[in-house]
């Protein structure tokens, strides 16, 4: 978990950069796949709820500090979306395909509701419809989720490969 | 996972999500402001990099249609010789930057009261909900939170923050915008609300007693203090009026492409009036 917290933070950094200079260039409907939010809920899947939860964290605030809102509210939007869904798929038997994409579109829709909602407490948004405008980023995560879950997936059996037992 | 882990997790979930709150309310009420600013000030320059390349990439991306065109006009004009067709390019290459720079002369000629600081755009807001700018510029160059920003064209918002070697800029259209205008043509006043991802601009609280048109310039009124008089915002392209409201609303089209700003102009000398002793009689 501490090696985890110390490879989130330059990896979230660089997402988080990634996502305010490069992706906004080649959006689709004004909007881009939410990087940190994809690549926290993969390392969950892969590593467990506690490293999701932080890395989750670890995403948003990178993401807040390119944002005009408040610090810590793109943190707690992500960490209780990734939260959420990884708690959820505990029930659920493990699946490399279905499951990263559901988990994609239900952890992005859970992020949408908890992060205009507090955008709205604080003042930053003027009605809460706007969320329909939003939608669409649904899909878009969850069609970016699966290469991200498998790259993640391919260096995480790389580093960390699994040991047989007979 | 034994009792004591689960426990663990839930504390650790609690104590994150009490650490996110506190953020929230620190930063809303403006006591991060300075720890802030010393964060974010390093990646002024990462951003400015890596946005420039980015823009070079997209423009390679529309690569085949530039070509398609520049073939389309060789086959037209055969009797040029590829080198003066590749002397046309980096003409016109000139021409480009040489527009821009003539619109910022004529819009700085247009209002010569005003002293502008150029900023190029270097980052986009990465909340999908909400409309902002990343700029290169910041306190160091001389921009304060609540200076006006405007394109060659027209409004664009205003300094929301403000660091040492950067500013983040709220857009007008962002959803909780809200400008007070003026038409042209028929002086009506009116608030602009942005319309936040993709929606449109619209122009509220317009009485009934005025007939709007179509193709109507939308300026901003100056009244609240907060933006100069007669700054361009938009036209109208929709009206809805109807006689069972007390007021009708402008559907307005904004001149500023805000998918490709690159280079804005604060201004800086521009005094806002502040209304807050007005705020407690």
């Amino acid at each position: 978990m501490k090696t985890s917290i110390y490879l989130a933070i330059p990896v979230m950094l660089a997402l988080s950069v990634l996502q305010t200079a490069v992706l906004p260039y080649f959006s689709f409907l004004h909007l881009s796949p939410q990087l940190p939010l994809l690549v926290a809920l993969a390392w969950g899947l892969l590593r467990g709820i506690d490293e999701g939860m932080l890395w989750a964290f670890v995403g948003g605030l990178c993401m807040d500090l390119f944002s005009i809102s408040p610090i810590g509210l793109t943190a707690l939007s992500y960490m209780v979306a990734v939260t959420a869904v990884l708690w959820l798929q505990q029930a659920f038997p493990t699946s490399h395909i279905i499951m990263p994409i559901l988990l994609a579109a239900l952890a992005t829709a859970i992020y949408l509701i908890v992060n205009l909602l507090f955008l709205r407490l604080f003042g930053f948004l003027s009605n809460i419809q706007v969320i329909t405008t939003l939608w669409p980023l649904v899909l878009l995560n969850t069609v970016a989720m699966l290469p991200i879950y498998w790259l993640l997936y391919g260096l995480d059996r790389i580093f960390r490969p699994r040991s047989l037992e007979f | 996972m034994s009792e004591a882990q689960k426990r663990i997790r839930w504390v650790t979930f609690a104590v994150l999500v009490g650490v996110a709150l506190l953020l929230t309310y620190l930063d809303s009420t403006g006591n991060l402001g300075g720890a802030l600013a010393v964060v974010r000030n390093p990646f002024t320059a990462v951003l400015s990099f890596t946005s420039t390349r980015s823009e070079s990439a997209a423009g390679l991306l529309e690569g085949p249609r530039d070509l398609q065109t520049a073939r389309t006009e060789i086959a037209d004009l055969q009797a040029r010789v590829a080198e003066l067709e590749r002397e046309n390019e980096e003409l016109r290459e000139i021409e480009g930057e040489w527009r821009i720079l003539q619109d910022l002369f004529n819009r700085a000629r247009q209002s010569p009261e005003f002293t502008r600081q150029i900023a190029s755009v270097i980052g986009h807001d990465t909340s999908p909900s909400i409309r902002s700018i990343i700029i290169d510029k910041g306190t160091a160059d001389g921009i304060r939170v609540g200076m006006p920003v405007e394109s060659s064209r027209g409004l664009v918002g205003i300094v929301f923050r403000a660091a040492p070697n950067f500013s983040q800029v709220a857009l007008i259209t962002d959803n909780a915008s809200a400008i007070p205008a003026r038409l042209g043509n028929s002086r009506a006043t009116g608030i602009l609300s942005g319309g936040g991802l993709g929606g449109p601009l619209t122009m509220d609280w317009v009485d009934l007693k005025y007939n709007l048109e179509i193709g109507e310039v939308v300026l901003t009124s100056g009244l609240g203090g907060s933006f100069p008089q007669d700054i361009v915002v938009g036209r109208v392209i929709e009206v809805n009026r109807s006689e069972a409201n007390l007021f009708q609303q402008a559907v307005v089209q904004p001149v500023t492409d805000f998918e490709n700003l690159e280079i804005v102009f604060v201004i800086t000398n521009f005094q806002p009036v502040n209304t807050a002793i007005f705020d407690n009689p």
